[in-house]
């Protein structure tokens, strides 16, 4: 927050229901501990009444891939500036253990009776192919790592995505700490490696789209960390609603006068609604 | 007696042009000193479907509809027959005669239900199945046919190139007027007030008036009385959900979120509309201050209405006014959130518009069976208030008075209206500005460890807000910080605290804004009621009167917490009470028994999704008061 440049009341910490979720009672910052699933919209909303304020948004792999995924989806299309991280634990933690969406078929976690009889989706292909702007993975125990991510998704104008891997040494046995550092590796070690898209509706932005859809598929013997994708040409939701209402950034629902100065409504019937009247 | 007091139905297909003939004859009338007030009746379906609008006429104020109606203007082949029950002697029934062949079995757009009703009726009187059937079986029932060639007269009028279908709907109207005997030029002027002034327009509309005008003058089957032109006053034409949008933006709205449903999405959309407005800033604020200008609401079109919900409830913790408006199956998709409102003590509306259910139910018809279900929804005990209101002046004082609760009990309120109130349309008056009070929370003094849900007497904690206090929400159970606790002394502590604001609600909230008792002091009835019923009975009661039949009506608005006292004292007033409401249990009268131990004995209910009306409710009374009968259901309408 220092690093920003900002006070605790300039964020809205937000999450859903699952381990991940206690995040905003540990931060020093105004927090929302939400229902499961609904992490999303609740971040969105107070962006969109006070466009002012840094929003980080926090879910579990089910909170927001399973019972959440419809937000999931949605937000990608609306590109409000905030940031989402998925706990990507493989498995349902607060609920003992339970496959999540992430865990490939196959698998027997601790938690499971049998090997996991449904596929796993990708959120990283996912994230992309909805239209997020800003798509990166992380590694919890690569703490400093971990959080250059976080600055550049916060920094990023739009939503950003970061898959969070995050072992869960309660039920997940298969992807431990250990699993994930023998595999993971590191995007930008690679000087040619450039996620940004530099030209709107370009080749160039086509290319960067399927280098990174290309790279989300990589999983197994190779995991890549890194930004995946990042489009900063996207207008944010807020720049598509200031289009319309020009002084939205200035005068933010939140802070917007509803009485004047002699006590009355500042909205009047006949300045707004005068295609009622019926003139003669 | 009025002088003038005309009920009519203007039927035709779906996006046929209904409505914009009842806005016409709505507007025409408004414009020659009259008052009027309509209801659109519609099937869930985009075009062919039969729709309606029923629309009443009259020198004084009206806020009620009436079968049988005194003209019936059929714009399609269907209208003769699903309306053949709504007239009488006093009825001119206009047709187009070049459709008197069609058999019932051609008319593609009705339900086989119906078709089949029709059918039967009509074989029980000896009619044949065709529209000539529907007329004849209408003239035995002593009403006046009007045959009129749609198609000649729009040829004689245009000339052959312009296609009948599309002037069906101002014909109908310049029809039904030159019927009524409203003078031509109003016609023209109401034309002109929905069409606007489009030369091209405005010049075919003239001479479609003018031979509408003209067959009436020369085929004088109907005796035509001119009507007197009188004293006239600008006015508003609103449908419920534009009052509702109107009072939210009054009342302060900056953030509204929602999922399209009807009746409820008619609201969005509206807004949508009028989002961007000059304000009234007062003397004190600099005028030149261009960034205050303009002020906008922001409407937001959500995925899904957990999604509508949840973005309210944060946007309200904001302090910005935030509203989403739903019906019955979105609003069941909200019921999680609203707990977390409740728990997180959150000033947020829901404006409620309640259709015909069970499931997808009867998605564009009226409803009250979802009092019960607001009152109750959401897991666990909570404070919330559920408020109700009846008709488009009453809407648009208590769209900013739901803000004030709201924000002053810091709970969530949900704003209950239905269908009928919806889709009606009133002529009203600007506001008077001076009686429109806006009333906040008390906010917290700002400090390192701001309580959030300080515990207090009254239950309201100071209000604390994102961007300006550093405050913690959680759906679990939690300390005045806000932080998670499972402590049972808190836990206890954080109930009573909750709890206690039902009881500061209804200390604290006027009691004429609890419950309007309308009507005589002491009767020989007492009608019990909620919603848009108010207007029919009301006007009922105008006619028992003149028999000499004292009657009040116990109109209830606020229904959570539910206001015993003041129900009961108001109940003790006669000895007949009836509960009339539009669903199959009396659901308010469930409430009054369970609140008041009143025992509520005769019911007037309606539950088939169409509009209540004057007759119906009178006869009801009356089977009641007479023929000691306790319950009757009301089956009006087409
Ligand atoms: C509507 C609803 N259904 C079910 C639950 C129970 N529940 C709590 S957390 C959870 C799953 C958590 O998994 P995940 O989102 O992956 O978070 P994790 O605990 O792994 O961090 C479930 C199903 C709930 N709180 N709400
Ligand atoms: S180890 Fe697993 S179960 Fe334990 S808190 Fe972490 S995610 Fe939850
Ligand atoms: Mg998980």
């Amino acid at each position: 927050m220092s690093e920003l440049n900002k006070k605790p009341e300039d964020f809205a910490i937000f999450s859903g229901i699952g381990c991940s979720a206690k995040t905003p009672h540990y931060i020093n910052a105004p927090g929302m501990h939400t229902l499961h699933g609904r992490v999303i919209p609740f971040a969105s909303g107070v962006k969109l009444a006070n466009p002012n304020l840094t929003v980080i948004a926090d879910g579990g792999d089910g909170d927001l891939l399973s019972i959440g995924a419809g937000h999931f989806v949605a937000a990608g299309r609306r590109n409000v500036d905030m940031t989402i991280i998925i706990h990507n634990n493989g498995v349902y933690g607060l609920t003992k253990g339970q496959a999540s969406p992430t865990l490939p078929r196959g698998e027997k976690t601790k938690g499971l009776q049998r090997p996991n009889i449904f596929d796993s989706l990708n959120p990283v292909a996912l994230a992309l192919s909805v239209g997020y702007t800003f798509v990166a993975r992380a590694f919890s125990f690569d703490v400093k790592n971990t959080k250059e991510i976080i600055m550049k998704a916060v920094k990023h104008r739009g939503t950003s995505v970061i898959d969070m891997l995050q072992p869960c040494p309660t039920y997940n046995d298969v992807n431990t700490k250990e699993w994930y550092e023998k595999r993971i590796y590191y995007l930008d070690k690679d000087p040619t490696w450039d996620p940004v898209v530099k030209v709107a509706s370009s080749e160039e932005s086509e290319k960067k789209y399927l280098q990174a859809i290309q790279k989300s598929l990589e999983w197994g013997d190779k995991i890549p960390l890194g930004v995946l994708y990042q489009n900063d040409l996207v207008p944010s939701f807020g720049d598509r609603i200031s289009d319309h209402i020009s002084n939205y950034f200035e005068v933010p629902p939140s802070e917007s006068p509803i009485v004047n100065s002699e006590g009355d409504p500042i909205a009047r019937m006949e300045k707004i609604f005068g295609d009622r009247l019926i003139r003669r | 007696m009025p002088l003038v007091d005309i009920d009519l139905i203007i039927g035709g297909p779906q996006g046929g042009g209904i409505d914009s003939a009842a806005q016409i004859v709505i507007r025409a009338f408004s414009i020659a000193g009259y008052e009027a007030y309509g209801i659109r009746e519609y099937y869930s379906n985009i075009k062919g479907r039969h729709s309606y609008f029923h629309v009443r006429v009259k020198d004084s104020p009206v806020r009620s509809l009436r079968y049988p109606v005194d003209l019936l203007v059929c714009l399609d082949y269907e209208s003769p027959f699903v309306h053949m029950e709504d007239v009488s002697e006093k009825t001119k029934v206009l047709y187009d005669e070049d459709l008197v062949n069609t058999k019932i079995e051609q008319v593609l757009t009705m339900e086989p239900e119906t078709k089949k009703h029709i059918i039967e009726k009509l074989r029980q009187s000896g009619f044949e199945t065709t529209l000539a059937g529907a007329v004849n079986y209408m003239k035995k029932k002593g009403a006046t046919p009007y045959p009129v060639s749609f198609r000649n007269l729009v040829v004689a009028a245009l000339g052959p190139s312009k296609p009948p279908a599309r002037y069906a709907n101002t014909l109908g109207a310049s029809l039904a007027m030159a019927l009524m005997g409203l003078p031509s030029e109003f016609t023209s002027r109401g034309i002109e007030s929905v069409f606007g002034k489009k030369k091209e327009v405005l010049e075919d509309n003239e001479k479609i008036v003018k031979s509408g005008y003209d067959f009436v003058r020369t085929h004088n089957s109907v005796n035509v009385n001119e009507l007197p032109v009188r004293p006239a006053k600008e006015k508003y034409i609103l449908t419920g959900n534009e009052a509702i949008g109107i009072g939210k933006v009054i009342g302060g709205l900056k953030l509204q979120t929602y999922y399209p449903i009807t009746p409820a999405a008619d609201e969005s959309f509206f807004l949508e509309g009028h989002d961007y407005f000059e304000p009234v800033m007062g003397e004190d604020i600099d005028v030149e201050n261009e960034v205050l200008k303009n002020m906008g609401v922001v409407v937001v079109q959500a995925e899904d209405e957990i999604a509508a919900i949840a973005m309210a409830i944060s946007g309200a913790m904001t302090g910005t006014r935030t509203a989403t408006g739903t019906s019955g199956p979105g609003f069941s998709l909200m019921a999680e959130a609203l707990g977390y409102a409740g728990i997180n003590e959150v000033p947020v509306v829901v404006t409620l518009y309640q259709r015909g259910g069970p499931s997808t139910g009867l998605p564009t018809r009226n409803s009250q069976a979802d009092l019960m279900f607001a009152i109750n929804a959401g897991h666990g005990e909570f404070p919330k208030i559920v408020y109700s209101s009846g008709d488009v002046p009453e809407a648009i004082d208590d769209a900013v008075r739901v803000f004030n609760y709201a924000e002053k009990f810091q709970v969530p309120v949900i704003h209950i209206l239905d269908k009928n109130f919806a889709n009606s349309f009133f002529l009203v008056d600007d506001l008077d500005y001076s009686k429109i009070k806006i009333e906040r929370w008390k906010m917290g003094e700002n400090s390192e460890n701001f309580e959030r849900f300080k515990l207090t007497e009254d239950g309201i904690s100071p209000m604390g807000m994102f961007g300006k206090n550093i405050i913690w929400l959680t759906g679990d159970e939690h300390s005045e910080l806000g932080h998670i606790t499972e402590d049972p002394e808190t836990r206890d502590a954080m109930m009573v605290k909750r709890m206690t604001k039902l009881e500061t609600i209804l200390k604290e909230i006027p009691e004429e804004e609890q419950v309007e008792f309308i009507g005589d002091k002491k009767a020989d009835v007492t009608l019990l009621s909620w919603g848009s019923n108010k207007g029919v009975i009301l006007s009922v009661f105008d006619k028992l009167r003149a028999e000499g039949v004292k009657a009040n009506l116990v109109y209830v608005k606020l229904m959570n917490p539910f206001p015993a006292e003041l129900v009961k004292r108001y109940l003790s007033t006669s000895k007949t009470i009836i509960d009339l409401e539009n669903n199959y249990t009396g659901q308010l009268a469930t409430l009054v028994r369970q609140n008041c131990l009143i025992e509520i004995d005769n019911f007037i209910l309606k539950y088939n999704g169409r509009h209540t009306t004057d007759d119906e409710v009178y006869e009801g009374i009356k089977r009641i008061l007479e023929k000691k009968e306790n319950k009757v259901v009301m089956v009006r309408g087409a």
